[in-house]
């Protein structure tokens, strides 16, 4: 087998790889929250069931745009789950944080476009919400982001994983824990749970960009959700857990993070947008702004 | 309570009007159809200045409509009721839109329930009833029980068999 | 008015094949609801999902749009203005999709049954999966009715998305009866006011006539 098919093969797998791991994770997110509404929750593999029900129906497509919007997300987030090293392991050899956050907007860019062509105006509302809301956790993220590019003068995610190799004193949490605090503010609602959902609102604007989707299109959006996951609870285990020597540390660790998120999202309300974004800015901005400073002045 | 709104009833519209005490916070006035808008302006400026609800009622024996104007003050705490009738085969009254707006929806829905007419009401179409050709539902001489079973039963829709002969058949037919 | 005595055929013999009875498997495992609570009945739902019955261990869940759900709950009466809009919601949902009548009213009109704007017998307009009798059932009845609809599922015999396919007509021939009636049901009505005549014009008119 030749060098190509063999990459070709390790993507697919990780490809693959990520969508159950996302959809793992969201049925054991689902059984946190039963478990701490004093509910016995669905079965773990509940999400599998919901993605393969979905793509047993039939679905509705409005126009070629809709479908090329979604499959555009998919792409871009599966493109993005390639760059993140799982336990010190990245096919592609290079795992720029750089091309992380460029690639991970593709994704983003791509649902906006293809539900706003639904034109369904709850799903306008939910995406124009979702850009705002991007706007205001972007940006401590990035601050933190650049802390790390000052410090290592490389913005390779590995090198930041294998610096914490040396022990729970290593690891960033610890050397850098405002950053991590405005990282944890911004994850929240980077994966869209309380008190950052906004987006998705089913009581009030009717699960915003989900509303037109039927069917197979209803379980794509699962799957960008569960990408969605991986990546971003992939992206925080590197930056700041030291990221992982074996495959399970790495998943266990990535399972902590979305642990925390749940846990909060089980106990939080919604706040109004303009709320969200000010909180987002104040909280997540001052933590990331000070870590930026404090590792650009003693670092 | 209302001595005091009662007295000047009827020193201003003695004539025009009966009074009756009808319970310790509830005044009955009744009026001519024509009078009831001077009264309810008159009533306005005496500090009863909500008007709750305007409720129809059918008396179908004397061949008449009764309207009746809930209208309360926030001050004397109490209600009065102006009530007046109306012809039952032609039955209109003026619209009281311009001493309360409010009560455009009021006179919509008597005029689609009742079909009493009210001239200067800007908006009579229907409110709740879906393509409605008979009698208007609230008189008395509508029966919405033949209604019902004309329209709704399966036997109305076209049906041979009764109700619940048609139910069982079609669940027969389904566990064969 | 002609009325043609249809009936409605057999669907539930349905063969199945593996695909189809694994896909059943899925489906029943994930059913996702769109509760339609114009009438009553909105009141048993929070108990059947949250801790006390907990809905979701059966994959059971809430959905905000037709378009998500696979499960129309019509809980309590439906009048005509709202069935108009149910069967719109209806036709929106992807196939397969099921409905369950929740409570009397749906299955015979209940204690509505002789009340002009209300409808009673939900099954001649669209099909009807399940039935939950009761006013209202309570939270066992409904996860009871839910799993005997996830058999049904399984076995392939909740079709009636198919049936509503097949007898379109027959369905849509009652929803014309009832939504786009051309005729009075019992005594037309004619509004002796139709011409919107002006205060001024009756007041002259009855003044003539109390001379004459």
């Amino acid at each position: 087998m030749n060098a190509h098919a063999l990459t070709a093969l390790k993507l697919t797998g990780i490809a693959f790889g990520a969508m159950s791991l996302g959809l793992l994770f969201m049925g054991l997110g689902r059984i946190v929250s039963a478990r701490i509404q004093r509910r016995i929750g669905p079965p773990f593999y509940q999400s599998f069931i919901d993605v393969i029900k979905c793509f047993t129906k039939t679905s509705i497509t409005h126009n070629f745009v809709m479908d090329l919007g979604i499959i555009m997300a998919l792409g871009g987030l599966i493109a993005t789950a390639f760059f993140v090293p799982f336990a010190n392991f990245s096919v592609l050899g290079s795992s720029s944080v750089v091309i992380v956050l460029y690639l991970m907007s593709i994704g983003y860019l791509g649902m906006a476009m293809g539900v706003s062509a639904s034109g369904n105006p709850n799903a306008t509302i939910g995406i124009s919400r979702a850009l705002a809301l991007m706007l205001g956790y972007k940006i401590p993220f990035v601050m933190v982001i650049m802390a790390m590019i000052l410090t290592y003068n490389s913005s390779d995610l590995l090198t930041y994983a294998l610096a914490q190799n040396h022990g729970f004193g290593s690891w960033h949490i610890f050397k850098y824990p405002l950053g991590f605090i405005a990282v944890e503010i911004a994850f929240q609602a980077m994966v869209g749970e309380k008190p950052y959902d906004h987006m998705i609102a089913p009581a009030e604007i009717a699960s915003g960009p989900m509303v037109e989707l039927s069917g197979k299109y209803l379980g794509i959006g699962f799957l960008l959700h569960a990408v969605q996951l991986y990546v971003e609870t992939g992206l925080i285990v590197n930056l700041f857990l030291g990221g992982a020597q074996t495959w399970y540390i790495m998943m266990v660790k990535m399972f902590a993070v979305y642990f925390t998120t749940m846990c909060i999202n089980a106990v939080m309300a919604r706040y109004r947008i303009e709320q969200g974004i000010r909180h987002l800015w104040i909280w997540a901005g001052s933590f990331a702004l000070l870590q930026l400073v404090y590792t650009r002045i003693w670092g | 309570m209302y001595d005091h709104i009662f007295k000047r009833a009827q020193s201003l519209h003695g004539d025009k009007i009966t009074c009756e005490k009808k319970h310790p916070q509830q005044l009955e006035i009744k009026t001519d159809r024509h009078y009831v808008m001077n009264l309810l302006s008159w009533l306005k400026t005496e500090s009863y200045v909500h008007l709750a609800f305007i409720s129809c009622i059918d008396w179908i024996e004397e061949n008449q409509f009764e309207l009746v104007y809930h209208v309360y003050s926030y001050e004397e705490k109490n209600h009065i009721l102006v009530k007046t009738r109306l012809d039952r085969d032609r039955p209109w009254m003026h619209s009281i839109i311009d001493v309360w707006g409010h009560a455009q929806p009021y006179e919509q829905e008597i005029h689609e329930m009742f079909g009493v007419y009210f001239p200067g009401n800007p908006d009579l179409s229907g409110l709740f009833l879906h393509n409605w050709k008979d009698l208007p539902p609230m008189r008395k001489d509508f029966n919405p029980k033949d209604y019902s079973l004309a329209l709704y039963s399966l036997k109305g829709m076209g049906h041979e068999a009764l109700d619940m002969d048609f139910i069982q058949e079609i669940t027969e037919l389904e566990v064969e | 008015m002609e009325h043609d005595n249809i009936y409605l055929t057999n669907l539930r013999d349905e063969k199945q094949n593996m695909w189809t009875g694994l896909a059943n498997y899925f489906r029943k495992r994930s059913m996702w609801m769109l509760y339609y609570c114009t009438g009553c009945g909105a009141i048993e739902l929070p108990p059947t999902m949250t801790s006390r019955y907990d809905m979701e261990r059966l994959g059971m869940g809430p959905m905000a749009t037709p378009r998500q759900a696979d499960l129309l709950l019509i809980t309590g009466y439906l009048s005509v203005k709202t069935l108009k809009r149910v069967i719109w919601s209806y036709e929106q949902m992807q196939e397969p999709k099921y409905v369950v009548g929740f409570g009397s009213c749906p299955i015979n009109g209940g204690i509505y049954w002789d009340a002009y704007p209300v409808i009673n017998h939900l099954e001649a307009f669209m099909p009807v999966d399940m039935s939950i009798a009761g006013c209202m059932p309570r939270p066992q009845a409904i996860i009871d009715a839910f799993e005997k609809l996830m058999d049904e599922i399984q076995q392939g015999k909740a079709v009636g998305y198919k049936r509503y396919r097949k007898h379109y007509d027959w369905y849509k021939r009652n929803q014309d009866l009832v939504l786009n009636r051309q005729s009075a049901v019992l005594t037309p009505y004619v509004d002796p006011f139709a011409s919107m005549p002006t205060a001024a014009e009756l007041m002259a008119q009855e003044s003539e006539d109390s001379h004459v």
